[in-house]
């Protein structure tokens, strides 16, 4: 009886295709069961579509944001389109072939690999290093307070951070430069020198990240059982080497997906490099981001140039990432 | 092999005092088992004694040596947890081994030591595996041999059988015995079972509220409980307890009355008596107290009746034979010379 009504609510809207297909599911051959167990087809047809429901609109919104401007820079990629002529004809592979004979590509390419290893490496030491030291030294109440302070500076959008910092280390105004001037009459421009810079701007990618993954270690740390620590103490470890023995293995898992966390995040630093060098001195932090955002906007307008480029790196990412991910999923 | 010995050790948080004046002298090869309830303090003198909790004041010697400010690795002591504790990225071999490979040994060294360790627990199957892919006793086993294997002068329990299952506690305790009577080292253990205590010690320390509340071995302390808590605490079924009041010869509530087992001042007592010192006489015997029978439990080999006589509700343990009906009046008498007789204001024995 109660199958009645519902079948003819579904007829009463087959005019769309998505009802019809589930008035046709309806009468599977656990559809009798289904009734007898009071699990109207509504229920049903419900608990099917839910997954649709949830998941669409986020794959609309990708699919719009992601995939559409993926396969158009892959198109532009294949031809000659520039921003000073209206038309363009597809010349295929004669960009990707291009860039391998361009050293500033490969230059771009070699300072990215640097950055993400500087800025990874370096985030990890500094929020492991500081996240044991507190553990050790600090007491509850100071831990609290660190942390607070800890946060702060991953809460500021990077741009701001970079500003905060560009203007700190500035050679005439900055508020650091000043009391080395005062101290040793000397007057530093770390921004200036190619090998200052690159560090400069991995520290400020640090003093954002590394802080606040010393906090997660904190809380890793603090969320460990502590009767192994205390059968280390036990066994002789002391020290530091309770950590480097026991926890930090203990703590393998998350460590290893905070590094990959960062690793993706430091790929997306074009806004820092942006205001802070704007890929200076020269060519000296130019990354490839970098270097496509200026050969397609600032210096050339070869917007097709520059998205081959953005191929390249897109395909350069997933490998890796995928690699890297396999190799510890085993 | 070592003595323990606590002088006036005292331990507290802050303001809050949970140790005070505790003195306790341990001799070389005793095992010495700390029963109490939970929240007692047993597990923090053990803590104390691995250095594994500051103490607060008074000594602490190890083999004659004040080790109040060693670390924990330099004590001469090895520990199992309750919970194991191993260490969970390393497999079986590697748990047993960490602390002599981290000490510089040679690995020809290592392989000797561990292999009648590993021998004595049988653990040579699961030496490639991972703590988690052992069950609970294993995994205890595990830590065993991680503290056999540094030949300590003294071994620490602390509830190593708490979070096994009834019968793999059986088995382990026994294992622990016979390693004790191999090894003979000084050991201290910790447990709120009181079977794990009486089975496995030497001498039992009863701990309540910090205190100890009576040191001895199980049978004295079983059948000559120095306090009220002590005879409630020791003993399954529990002692029997009966407030009366002592006057002229007789023990009495006003109902029932039992004969003074000595003689005894005017005052207040808490006559205690084991289940099993109670037995069902026919009516007319001389000293026998009417009681109805309110619960009976098969308990096996025997059956535990509930009685009650006037005020006093009681339990008897009788062979499972006998058969008592619910309602039903009996007789009891009370074996005169195993009535145990507290102060009741102090809970303190009195003896003739």
């Amino acid at each position: 009886m109660s199958m009645v009504p519902s079948r003819n609510w579904t007829n009463s809207q087959d005019r769309c295709d998505l009802k019809g297909s589930r008035r046709d599911r309806g009468e599977t051959p656990l559809a009798p069961v289904i009734s007898y167990l009071n699990l109207g087809q509504n229920v049903m047809n419900r608990g099917r579509s839910l997954p649709v429901v949830f998941l669409g609109p986020a794959l609309v919104v990708l699919i719009v944001l992601a995939l559409i401007p993926t396969i158009y820079a892959i198109n532009i990629s294949l031809q000659n389109r520039t921003l000073s002529a209206p038309d363009s004809d597809y010349v295929w592979f004669a960009n990707y072939i291009a860039l391998f004979s361009d050293a500033r590509f490969l230059n771009a390419l070699w300072v990215s690999l640097k950055w993400e290893v500087i800025s990874v490496s370096l985030t990890m030491i500094t929020g492991i290093g500081l996240g044991i030291a507190m553990f050790e030294a600090a007491s509850p109440r100071w831990r609290n307070i660190l942390c607070f302070l800890f946060i702060i500076p991953v809460l500021l959008p990077r741009v701001c951070a970079a500003f905060v910092w560009k203007f700190a280390v500035h050679p005439l105004y900055g508020s650091v430069t000043w009391p080395v001037r005062a101290l040793t009459g000397q007057t530093p421009d770390v921004l200036a020198s190619p090998n200052s810079a690159l560090f400069t701007v991995a520290f400020v990618d640090v003093w954002q990240w590394g802080l606040f993954f010393a906090v997660i270690v904190l809380k890793l740390l603090e969320s460990l059982p502590p009767q192994p620590i205390e059968a280390a103490r036990i066994d002789r470890i002391k020290g530091w080497r309770v950590h480097r023995y026991i926890t930090l293995p203990m703590l393998k898992l998350p460590l290893i997906s905070l590094t990959l966390v960062k690793a993706i995040e430091s790929l997306r630093s074009f806004d820092l490099v942006y205001v802070m060098t704007r890929g200076g001195p020269g060519i000296s932090t130019e990354t490839l981001d970098m270097y496509a955002y200026s050969q397609g906007f600032i210096e050339a307008g070869r917007i097709s140039y520059a998205s081959s480029m953005a191929v390249i790196m897109l395909v350069i990412s997933i490998l890796m990432f995928s690699t890297i991910w396999k190799r510890i999923g085993t | 092999m070592a003595t323990v010995e606590c002088r006036s050790v005292r331990k507290s948080y802050g303001e809050h005092e949970v140790i005070s004046d505790f003195s306790l002298s341990i001799e070389d090869h005793e095992f010495v088992v700390f029963l109490g309830p939970s929240g007692c303090g047993k597990s923090t003198i053990l803590r104390m004694v691995a250095g594994l909790e500051d103490i607060t004041g008074g000594d602490l010697m190890i083999g004659g040596r004040r080790v109040n400010d060693l670390d924990p690795g330099d004590r001469g002591i090895a520990m199992v947890f309750q919970n194991y504790a191993l260490y969970p990225h390393m497999s079986v071999r590697e748990n047993i081994t960490f602390a002599l490979e981290r000490a510089g040994e040679t690995k020809d060294m290592i392989a000797r030591r561990l292999a009648p360790v590993v021998e004595t627990l049988g653990l040579q199957v699961y030496l490639n595996r991972k703590p988690t892919e052992l069950s609970g006793g294993q995994q205890q086993r595990v830590a065993i041999a991680r503290a056999m294997i540094k030949t300590p002068e003294v071994f620490l329990f602390d509830e190593p059988l708490s979070n096994l299952d009834a019968k793999l506690r059986g088995h382990l305790r026994v294992e622990i015995a016979r390693l004790h009577k191999e090894l003979r080292s000084t050991s201290i253990y910790v447990t709120h079972d009181q079977l794990e205590a009486m089975t496995l010690a030497d001498r039992i320390v009863l701990m309540n509220a910090g205190r100890i509340e009576q040191m001895g071995t199980p049978e004295e302390i079983y059948s000559r409980p120095a306090t009220l808590f002590a005879a409630g605490f020791i003993g399954t079924p529990g002692m029997n307890f009966f407030n009366l009041v002592a006057s002229g010869g007789k023990l009495t509530d006003g109902e029932i009355s039992i004969d003074a087992p000595f003689p005894l001042s005017e005052r207040p007592v808490t006559v205690g008596i084991r289940p099993g010192a109670i037995s069902l006489v026919r009516d007319g015997m001389p000293g026998a107290i009417p009681a109805i029978a309110d619960r009976d439990e098969f308990h096996g080999e025997t059956r535990l009746l509930s009685l009650t006589a006037g005020r006093q509700s009681f339990m008897v343990a009788v062979p499972a034979s006998v058969r008592v009906a619910e309602g039903e009046q009996v007789f009891v008498s009370l074996a005169p010379d195993q009535l145990h007789l507290f102060d009741t204001e102090s809970g303190a024995r009195i003896d003739a």
